[in-house]
């Protein structure tokens, strides 16, 4: 879990383009989006969804589920590793 | 405002072709969104309002060699909308010369582009289409089919072009630049804008149901349709018989988000407000509101919390004809404003097709209702907060409204640019670099003071630039907030165009990053800029090739003489990729002229302030002119009186919007005497008269 919570902040930091943020500047418990925690948007929810399928194999066919997988890394570490196909 | 009649309406539409049968399905219920037909897509899980004719079809209507000529989609609907509506105007070839034409698209030729893309890359067997892809290119392919008009321009703010066009059609009237004028727009669907919607999920795999409290999303539709207006006078001088009026109209920017749209709905308030305002009617007097109604959860929610916070509990009938024809996109600005036209004349309310349950929402029209109706409103939001509503009228109401109006001075106040030149600062007048190479890329804008890095990391070079100059320019000018924000550009954001357009052509229909496609419309800076400045008043962009620029300062100059806002931000920004600048050599586009990048924000007020570098003492715009016409527009404007300056290509390259940085020069150049910045190519002929301050 540690490996692919860290393989995730690459990831997310790469795909959504975070200039000057590094993995360990992300609390992988802290919330993703909103004021506290790194600040995304509903934008950068879609391009979560791209990474999920792109990279594990994960396809969401609704928006709104990503509001409960994308609480946090940690919350997302886990859904991946129950759900991914690759 | 002037009693603006519309004289003649052309539509084509997923419901139809043309005025009659567009109109019959609106009664008989009749929906035009169906599984996809025409175009090539994989996405064959997403219903769409497909016009009911192939190119062929269409070139055959319109009597086009489809062999003979390169045509595009967009532009074959959009000749077959003008025909009717030219027809039935009675306006004849003869009379063109003398009207501008004036379009909306997004879209342009993308269909042709991605189709040829990999021609393009890999062979010479479509060279032809290169051209074809900007939007101008799309708006001269039309006009050209039926004769030579006075001037053509194009606005693309997204979803609300074509209803940004009629506006800017108002406008040339209002000023008297005008006794008649041809506006309008037109989209094709392409896989582009297909897959970008589906990035951002807001595609229904159902048939659409807008305001439904289960809604899911919009279908994407296509089509064109256009207006020709005129005053009352000269219709009367024709003997033409109107069809209705433009009674009001307004413009504002949510200046919110690029995509989403903001919670309490502040532009579409403010534009239906100022439509109504215009017009000088009360909110219980909207008989029927044509909404965007789109369909989305966000943009339903939010033009009903704006419709609430204007019309109070006293909302009129309202409904969104897009479940009958999907979203049109940029033309549905001018396809709904011909729908209000049908109702209007045969006294009925466009049905809410597939609505069921408004939930906690408000409820529209939803059975078939005759209602004699005198003023109607139409509402066109665009992505990046561009919103604009029309307002008609019945023409029954005969009454002469004269706007006796004194124009006023404008002055530049200030002017930011980042080009070829460096640094941004004045050093280009004394040490200036002569161009060598074929391709100049300007530098890395100063961006961080004005850009916070979460919002950064998603904007390319010339999002970064059109923050950087625009936040320079508001500084220098002094006189806080712009009143209205007009961009011109030639190609928008074509480095993430170009991007979302190669993985779509290599990689397939899949995994599309939303990102990408949502900095891909044209009406990119000027939206970024104004959510930055937080300014919620006029926004507006052009993009017709070379007078994307001359096309926005027309616009600053009209709404400024009338006094419709004291300030106005005027911007031009073109970037270039050295793979569209191969693709431009190829085309044989470029004739061995240096290619650099243009970016450049000015302000400009109807007072001068102190800090004025000249004042801008009036322009023209022609396309296709005779010597003769470029004669006479020069004696009309400086009378022989001022000096011409035809551009410094040798310092600042060229792109589409470059004419902005001949003025800014010319402006920062200019001694005691008058200037005339003069931009010709063989197409385009502008000319913008610069009065030195001595005179101011």
């Amino acid at each position: 879990m540690e490996e692919l919570i860290l393989q995730l902040k690459k990831q997310i930091i790469e795909v959504l383009n975070l200039e000057d943020v590094h993995p360990e500047d992300i609390d992988e418990n802290a919330p993703l989006f909103g004021n506290e925690g790194l600040g995304l948007d509903s934008i950068d929810a879609l391009e979560l969804i791209v990474l999920m399928e792109k990279n594990y194999g994960i396809r969401l066919q609704d928006p709104n589920q990503g509001k409960e997988i994308f609480k946090s890394v940690a919350v997302m570490a886990d859904y991946i590793s129950k759900n991914r196909t690759k | 405002m002037n009693n603006i009649l519309i004289t003649g309406a052309g539509i084509v539409s997923a419901i139809g072709v043309g005025k009659e049968e567009t109109l019959r399905s609106l009664l008989e219920q009749r929906s035009g969104i169906r599984p996809v037909h025409y175009l090539k897509t994989d996405h064959h899980e997403f219903p769409v309002g497909e016009v009911q004719l192939s190119n062929d079809e269409m070139c055959a209507l319109l009597g086009i060699d489809p062999q003979a000529q390169p045509t595009t989609r967009t532009a074959l609907m959009g000749m077959v909308a003008l025909k009717e509506a030219l027809e039935q105007s009675g306006l004849t070839s003869d009379m063109y010369p003398s009207i501008p034409l004036i379009s909306g698209t997004t879209v342009g030729g993308m269909d042709k582009s991605e189709q040829y893309y990999m021609d393009f890359l890999e062979n010479d067997s479509r060279n032809e289409y290169i051209r074809t892809h900007d939007c101008g290119a799309c708006t001269e392919m039309m006009a050209d089919h039926f004769g030579r008009f006075r001037m053509l321009t194009t606005l693309s703010t997204a979803c609300s072009s074509a209803a940004n066009a009629v506006i800017t059609g108002a406008e040339l009237i209002r000023a008297g630049q005008a006794d008649c004028v041809v506006v309008g727009g037109t989209e094709g669907i392409t896989k582009f804008h297909l897959n970008g919607f589906a990035s951002l999920m807001i595609l229904d795999k159902d048939p659409c149901r807008p305001f439904d409290a289960l809604r899911a999303g919009l279908n994407l539709g296509e089509g064109a349709a256009w207006l020709v207006l005129e005053t009352e006078e000269h219709a009367r001088r024709r003997g033409v018989k109107p069809l209705m009026r433009l009674a009001g109209y307004g413009n504002a920017c949510d200046a919110f988000h690029q995509t989403a749209t903001s919670a309490d709905g502040e532009g579409p308030y403010r534009a239906m407000k100022q439509a109504l305002e215009s017009a000088g009617i009360a909110p219980g007097q909207v008989d029927y509101i044509n909404t965007h109604g789109t369909g989305t959860g966000n943009n339903d929610l939010t033009e009903s919390v704006a419709m609430r916070r204007l019309f109070g509990d006293q909302v009129p009938p309202f409904s969104s004809t897009k479940a009958f024809t999907g979203h049109t996109t940029s033309a549905s600005g001018t396809i709904e404003a011909v729908i209000c036209m049908l109702a209007m004349q045969h006294g009925f309310l466009p049905i809410n097709l597939r609505f069921k349950d408004a939930g906690e929402g408000l409820t529209p029209v939803h059975e078939p209702t005759q209602k004699a109706l005198r003023y109607v409103l139409s509402n066109a939001f665009g992505f990046g907060g561009n919103d604009s509503a029309l307002l008609f009228e019945q023409i029954e109401n005969e009454k002469l409204k004269i706007e006796n109006l004194q124009p006023q001075r404008v002055y530049l106040l200030s002017a930011a640019q980042i080009s070829a030149q460096e640094p941004l600062c004045d050093d280009w007048k004394d040490n200036p670099i002569h161009l060598t190479e074929p391709l100049t890329r300007s530098r890395e804008a100063d961006y961080k003071q004005f850009i916070p890095p979460l919002e950064a990391r998603r904007m390319g070079r010339i999002l970064k630039r059109a923050i950087a100059t625009a936040c320079t320019a508001m500084n220098d000018a002094g006189v806080g907030t712009p009143e209205a924000i007009i961009t011109g550009t030639g190609l928008g954001c074509i480095e993430n165009t170009e991007i979302f357009l190669d993985a779509l052509c290599r990689q397939g229909e899949d995994q599309m990053m939303p990102t990408r496609f949502m900095s891909s419309t044209h009406n990119t800076m000027s939206s970024i800029v104004a959510i930055n400045l937080h300014a919620n008043g006029y926004n507006a962009t052009y993009a017709h090739n070379t007078v994307s620029f001359q096309s926005a300062l027309m616009d600053a100059l009209l709404q400024l003489r009338r006094g419709a806002v004291h300030n106005a931000m005027v911007c031009a920004h073109d970037e270039m990729t050295p793979s569209y600048h191969a693709l431009l050599c190829k085309g044989g586009y470029l004739k061995g002229k240096r290619a650099a990048e243009c970016a450049v924000s000015m302000m400009l007020a109807t007072g001068n302030n102190g800090r004025a570098i000249c004042e801008v003492a009036g322009m023209r715009m022609l396309y296709r002119p005779t010597e003769a016409e470029k004669q006479q527009a020069l004696d009309e404007l400086c009378g022989g009186g001022a000096d011409i300056v035809d551009g410094y290509p040798d310092l600042f390259g060229v792109n589409y919007t470059t004419p902005a940085l001949d003025l800014y020069a010319a402006a920062h150049l200019m001694g005691d005497r008058p200037v005339v910045v003069r931009y010709c190519d063989e197409n385009h002929y502008s000319l913008i008269l610069l009065k030195p301050c001595g005179d101011c």
